[in-house]
């Protein structure tokens, strides 16, 4: 059950009209490609997404890129959005959000249930995940991860003993318990649970006719210690990538940085491994092209992610990522910068540290992320100094 | 006061024969056809605890059972059926008793008993 309703506020305007799993990444890629590829390759094939907020880009995605299971095996992708059978709010928290879909569940009535996020990017073989569960006897694993001591208020922090049972957890505390030995470390919640099917509707129930926040992190985990067999699971055992990746992209900075790593000549985040390619949805494009080889007037693309569809044309390209069908006129200069399906950036323009979301013209001119002062008048302008153009604005 | 209890269940004689058995143990008895019937005298009446019936028309216990923890978490809850078979069902697991049917409400009685001295204390 793959958790795909947050509403991604801390991404606005990339959220404001897509839920946080459909913000594109990497030029083809959304959010909720690499959680869907990773349960793909882990031989899991009986996926439920629970959405709520702004699904339909979402929805779309999974229905043009995903209906690639055969039905006929008993394998699917699902889209579910919340139904309200059970009550008219919205998912109250995570826990809530499953729960709330308990009717589902026994249609499947599976052994084991995996938990998972939408939001989040890295390669995971969840086998051995659930290896280790059914080894170790356990009711519930959670996914850990070692973090930044200074990180902690955005994690769930878990304390471990010997074994890696889950003796102690703090939902995003301000003074973290840290790992034994590390004191600059601290292990966190992934936010993925294999749980045992029963155990996962028990707590629930109980959960649900209690005052709570409904929330894994806040409520169920916390109850289940000292009562139930909850043990973590070091991601470095299931790590596809071998390098410890994993990203929340939670934040527009954080979204820039690791889109940024992939225009790097070794990139943290391995696109190219055969044995765990990421699937996505892509229209079909004519392949990438650059024209124009004048004095002057050339059209070129360095250390750049290009995608199909896309056009240099007499403009240049520098450590940025082109989604499909962008098209550069002559003159125009692009730096540092995020640039989404169907973008077009005009003569002479020059756009520099910018995310420009789909299907923005840039007019011929214009200059974008030269002057904070003055891009702050119209588009998002994070800390760091990125400039967010959103979707469907008319410049 | 008396405590309120609302009889959910479609079969008519059954529903006189829990109203009258519970009128005579001290209780006031709301009664309700459908798990619909149900939800509205919820609202409306604030019942202590609800007996309710699975196998029903119009709305099904199973699916009243969600709506009425969707309405009020803690309401206690016992599931009276013919069926035994109810209780592989994950919803059924929701509610604070499963008791099947029979024509001696003994069990039924101590259950309503115990839960209402519990009340909304879970």
């Amino acid at each position: 059950m793959i958790l795909a309703g947050g509403r991604g506020e801390r991404l606005y305007p990339l959220t404001r009209d897509r839920a946080k799993p459909a913000v594109p990444f990497g030029g083809i890629y959304r959010i909720i490609d690499f959680t869907l590829s990773n349960c793909l390759h882990s031989d899991i094939r009986r996926i439920f997404v629970l959405t709520q907020y702004k699904s339909t880009s979402l929805h779309r995605h999974i229905q043009f890129g995903w209906s690639i299971l055969s039905a006929p095996l008993g394998e699917f992708i699902e889209a579910i959005p919340a139904q309200q059978r059970i009550n008219e709010h919205w998912y109250q928290g995570t826990a809530d959000a499953i729960f709330q879909n308990i009717y589902t569940l026994q249609q499947e009535k599976p052994d084991l249930v995996l938990i998972l996020s939408g939001d989040h990017i890295y390669k995971m073989d969840y086998r051995k995940m659930i290896t280790y569960h059914i080894e170790k006897g356990a009711d519930l694993t959670v996914g850990a991860i070692r973090m930044d001591r200074k990180q902690s208020q955005e994690f769930g922090v878990i304390e471990v003993d010997n074994e890696w049972k889950i003796i102690g957890f703090q939902e995003k505390p301000e003074i973290p318990r840290t790992i034994p030995g590390d004191p600059e470390g601290i292990l966190a919640s992934m936010g993925i649970y294999v749980f045992k099917t029963e155990i996962l509707v028990r707590r629930l129930i109980e959960d649900a006719r209690s005052e709570s926040t409904h929330d894994f992190g806040r409520d169920i985990i916390p109850a289940m210690i000292g009562k139930d067999r909850v043990f973590a699971f070091d991601f470095r055992i299931g790590d596809q990538g071998g390098n410890g990746y994993w990203r929340d992209v939670g934040t527009i900075d954080a979204y820039f940085e690791a889109n940024m790593d992939l225009v790097s000549v070794t990139p943290q985040l391995n696109l190219y491994d055969s044995q765990w390619p990421i699937l996505t949805y892509q229209s079909p494009n004519p392949p990438a092209k650059t024209v124009l080889l004048e004095e002057g007037r050339v059209g070129t693309a360095l250390n750049s992610v290009i995608s199909n569809g896309c056009i240099i044309s007499g403009g240049s390209v520098i450590r940025s990522i082109l989604s499909p069908r962008v098209m550069i006129h002559s003159y125009a200069e692009v730096e540092d910068s995020i640039l989404m399906e169907g973008v077009d950036v005009g003569r002479y323009a020059r756009v520099r540290r910018s995310i420009i979301d789909k299907e923005v013209h840039i007019p011929q001119g214009m200059k974008i992320g030269f002057n904070l002062d003055e891009d702050v008048k119209r588009f998002t302008v994070t800390g760091s100094g990125i400039v967010v153009v959103p979707k469907g604005i008319r410049l | 006061m008396k405590k309120k209890i609302l009889v959910v269940e479609d079969e008519e004689g059954l529903r006189l024969f829990y109203e009258e058995e519970l009128k005579a143990e001290g209780y006031e008895v709301l009664t309700a056809r459908n798990g619909r019937e149900a939800i509205e005298r919820l609202e409306k009446e604030r019942p202590d605890l609800v007996i309710l019936d699975i196998v029903m028309p119009v709305m099904d216990g199973m699916e009243t059972l969600g709506r009425i923890l969707g309405k009020d978490r803690k309401i206690p809850i016992i599931l009276n059926t013919s069926y035994s078979g109810y209780q592989q069902d994950f919803m059924s697991w929701a509610a604070d008793a499963y008791i099947t049917k029979s024509s001696d409400l003994s069990e039924l009685k101590r259950k309503i008993k115990e839960l209402l001295e519990r009340g909304r204390n879970r």
